[in-house]
């Protein structure tokens, strides 16, 4: 790069005049960071948990565990996902997630096939379909892997991608806290991402409500909703390890920890009950679900109860993305979603 | 003062130095901000052709039917037509001085509009690259006489664009050729549904305005749709791509055709196209300063680049980041949900200011006169 961009203006608001500077801040360094601090941590973990199994000293279930609080890590944090993971490709890193091909499985065991044994290196120049949660949980819970009596095949495929995830997650963090890093750009305005806090606060908004639409879509998915009303079960989030209804409570614990934040600013009284009530709802029902969606998809009697959740996350969607916008003077989307 | 055909050809005698000096130089010649055309919506939205001066006073917004895509200006006459973004039907010929809607064009049946097209710079002629319905995705160049009488855009007829789904144009520096990047996507009447990803054809083209065609070159990928064009006044063409693969796949999506020499890839770095999500907007290649500004609103960034050594000049993010323009002191830049911004590349140093223009709903293409 020839130079640092110099910002031409150089006027700082002071934080505590601002409302809306002063929720930008508080969602910055209360939720968003210590959210990525959580999903590094339970990386570091993963790795912890990998090790000892593959040499033997603790069970499966251990790296079960530690996979599930990843997976959770991450998708609390997909709804707050602003700034460097979602950025260069880096959430495709993460989760190769919908697989409509069942790529993963395909290209794990041609990688493992190629590379006797496989490499930390060969891993992390493959493609992104092997590099994330999507491809562990195959090593994890697939039933054609026979990873207790196969260890040596594909011991270091979990090594490979429980340290890749490390790697990512800690290389996200150090782009938060770096100097003029993500942190600073949601705390000191006017800066090179954001001319203000209420360009700030959009950019977090606009996250969350597609996070929540996002939402949508992964239970609509396996629900037929995109396949006239047949059930496609292997489209569920994590369906190898029936977590899709804990990725779902997880990614919705995460959008309402942004709700929360920001209710103050709101000047309608009665839309903010609406959205608590809302967020509660949703919750309760995901709660409710007696089995994992992966099997509750399949039997034609649970659509009631899944139509249900679907037109309370629909609710929420259309709480946020039109009244709430417009309650905050918050624009939802237009080139980016809509260009040419 | 009413709009008559004396009127304007008089605006038109006082603005004809705007195509010997240049837009910045007149403007700032009578003490005036640039004037920043472009597309936009608000927040209800309805569509405006929308002229704004630099320094965020109104010029004119004016409210239309359909959402609009590219401007392209008369040379000399204070008129320009505001395209119909694909598919539309419309296009919109504006009084710049007080944003009068002079004309609604339509399409001819069996032709709709992809949102570009340029006034010849002797005035008389307009081309607009549009979608052949009959054979849905051929593309075509229409070809629109102004009549100076009537005030009005009259279509006169059409030429083949040599491929699929063209989208911007650009003439090149003898001003009687044109540069057409033909997206390779068929798309059907009334619908942006995408029908033959498994079966693209883009490609670049230069051909004279008459439509003899003198190259036709192909991107290294198939499915990698040639969008957006920008021209230097060397004959330097540098396109943007949209790729339609997937997500994750890391391919080129500029490509650079300099005077001579085949159609090639710009090389940018391979963690600069990871952040472009795929899909490049708007380009802008400033000739005195040899630079190439491109718009990557998907992936909410915006890149300069030495148009020589592809050095990278800025790299940033910028929200939703639409049309980019050349200023002298390099390039101004609108946004599709924030603050636009003003990039001053001269020197050693590149300083950024945030434009009191209004936030957000700007449409991805721009003009700066």
């Amino acid at each position: 790069m020839r130079s640092a961009i110099v910002l031409g203006c150089v006027v700082l608001l002071a934080a505590c005049s601002n409302p809306r500077q002063e929720v930008t801040s508080q969602l910055a360094q209360q939720v968003l960071l210590p959210a990525h601090q959580q999903w590094h941590d339970r990386n570091a973990a993963l790795v912890q948990a990998v090790k000892g199994f593959c040499e033997g000293d603790a069970e499966r279930t251990s790296v079960a565990q530690a996979f599930m609080a990843s997976q959770q890590g991450w998708s609390y944090l997909q709804p707050l996902m602003v700034g460097p993971l979602s950025e260069g490709n880096r959430s495709w890193q993460v989760q190769f997630y919908p697989d409509k091909r069942n790529m993963v499985a395909q290209q794990a065991e041609a990688l493992l096939d190629s590379h006797d044994p496989l490499t930390q290196q060969a891993l992390d120049g493959a493609s992104v379909v092997v590099q994330g949660l999507t491809a562990f949980e195959y090593v994890l819970f697939d039933d054609s892997v026979e990873l207790q009596a196969d260890k040596a095949r594909y011991c270091p495929m979990l090594m490979g991608i429980a340290h890749h995830q490390q790697g990512l997650s800690g290389e996200v963090m150090a782009l938060w806290e770096e100097a003029g890093g993500m942190l600073a750009q949601l705390t000191d305005f006017p800066n090179d991402r954001y001319a203000s806090a209420e360009d700030a606060l959009g950019g977090v908004l606009r996250v969350q409500i597609t996070g929540v639409d996002v939402l949508k879509k992964k239970l609509g998915t396996p629900m037929g909703r995109l396949n006239q009303g047949v059930a496609q079960p292997y489209q569920a989030e994590a369906w190898r390890s029936r977590q899709s209804v804990a990725s779902l409570q997880a990614s919705l614990a995460g959008a309402q920890a942004v709700w929360e934040r920001v209710r103050s600013l709101v000047s309608d009284g009665e839309l903010a009950g609406k959205i608590d009530q809302a967020y509660a709802e949703t919750r309760d029902k995901l709660e409710a679900l007696p089995a994992p969606l992966f099997e509750l998809v399949q039997d034609p009697a649970n659509q009631p109860l899944l139509q249900d959740l679907y037109r309370s996350l629909d609710t929420l969607e259309t709480l946020q993305q039109a009244e709430l916008a417009s309650d905050l003077g918050i624009q939802i989307g237009f080139n980016a979603n809509d260009g040419d | 003062m009413p709009l008559t055909r004396r009127t304007l050809l008089s605006a038109g005698a006082a603005l004809a130095g705007v195509a010997a000096v240049g837009g910045w130089a007149f403007w700032q010649g009578r003490g005036q901000s640039p004037l920043l055309l472009s597309a936009r919506n608000d927040d209800a939205g309805q569509h405006y052709c929308a002229g704004y001066f630099l320094d965020g006073k109104q010029a004119f917004a004016t409210p239309v039917h359909e959402r609009c895509h590219d401007i392209t200006r008369h040379p000399f006459l204070p008129l320009a037509l505001f395209v119909g973004r694909r598919p539309s039907r419309e296009s919109y010929l504006i009084d710049l001085r007080d944003g009068t809607l002079v004309q609604t064009l339509h399409s001819e049946p069996q032709r709709h509009f992809y949102g570009h097209a340029v006034f010849h710079r002797q005035g008389e002629w307009l081309y607009a690259t549009e979608n052949d319905l009959s054979d849905p995705g051929r593309g075509v160049l229409g070809r629109y006489r102004l009549d100076l009488d009537a005030l009005r855009l009259v279509r006169d007829g059409e030429v083949p664009t040599h491929g699929v789904g063209p989208h911007q144009l650009k003439w090149m520096p003898d001003g009687e050729s044109l540069v057409i990047a033909n997206g390779g996507i068929r798309t059907e009447s009334d619908s942006r549904e995408k029908m033959n990803l498994d079966a693209m054809a883009p490609s670049l083209v230069i051909m004279d305005r008459h439509g003899e065609r003198f190259s036709k070159e192909t991107p290294e990928h198939r499915q990698n749709s040639i969008r957006h064009l920008a021209v230097a006044d060397d004959g330097t063409v540098v396109s943007g791509q949209q790729y339609q693969g997937p997500a994750w796949d890391s391919v080129p999506l500029l490509a650079i055709k300099r005077p001579g020499q085949p159609y090639q890839t710009f090389p940018v770095a391979t963690e600069q196209l990871a952040m472009m999500n795929q899909y490049t907007a708007s380009i802008a290649i400033h000739s005195e300063q040899r630079l190439v500004a491109m718009t990557a609103p998907r992936g909410n960034r915006f890149f300069v680049w030495d148009l020589d050594t592809a050095e990278t000049v800025v790299d940033t993010p910028m929200s939703d980041c639409a049309g980019v323009g050349v200023v002298p002191s390099g390039f101004a830049v609108t946004s599709g949900q924030g603050r636009c911004r003003h990039f001053d590349c001269r020197g050693g140093s590149v300083t950024s200011e945030w434009l009191d223009l209004p936030s957000g709903w700007w449409d991805n293409h721009l003009w700066l006169s």
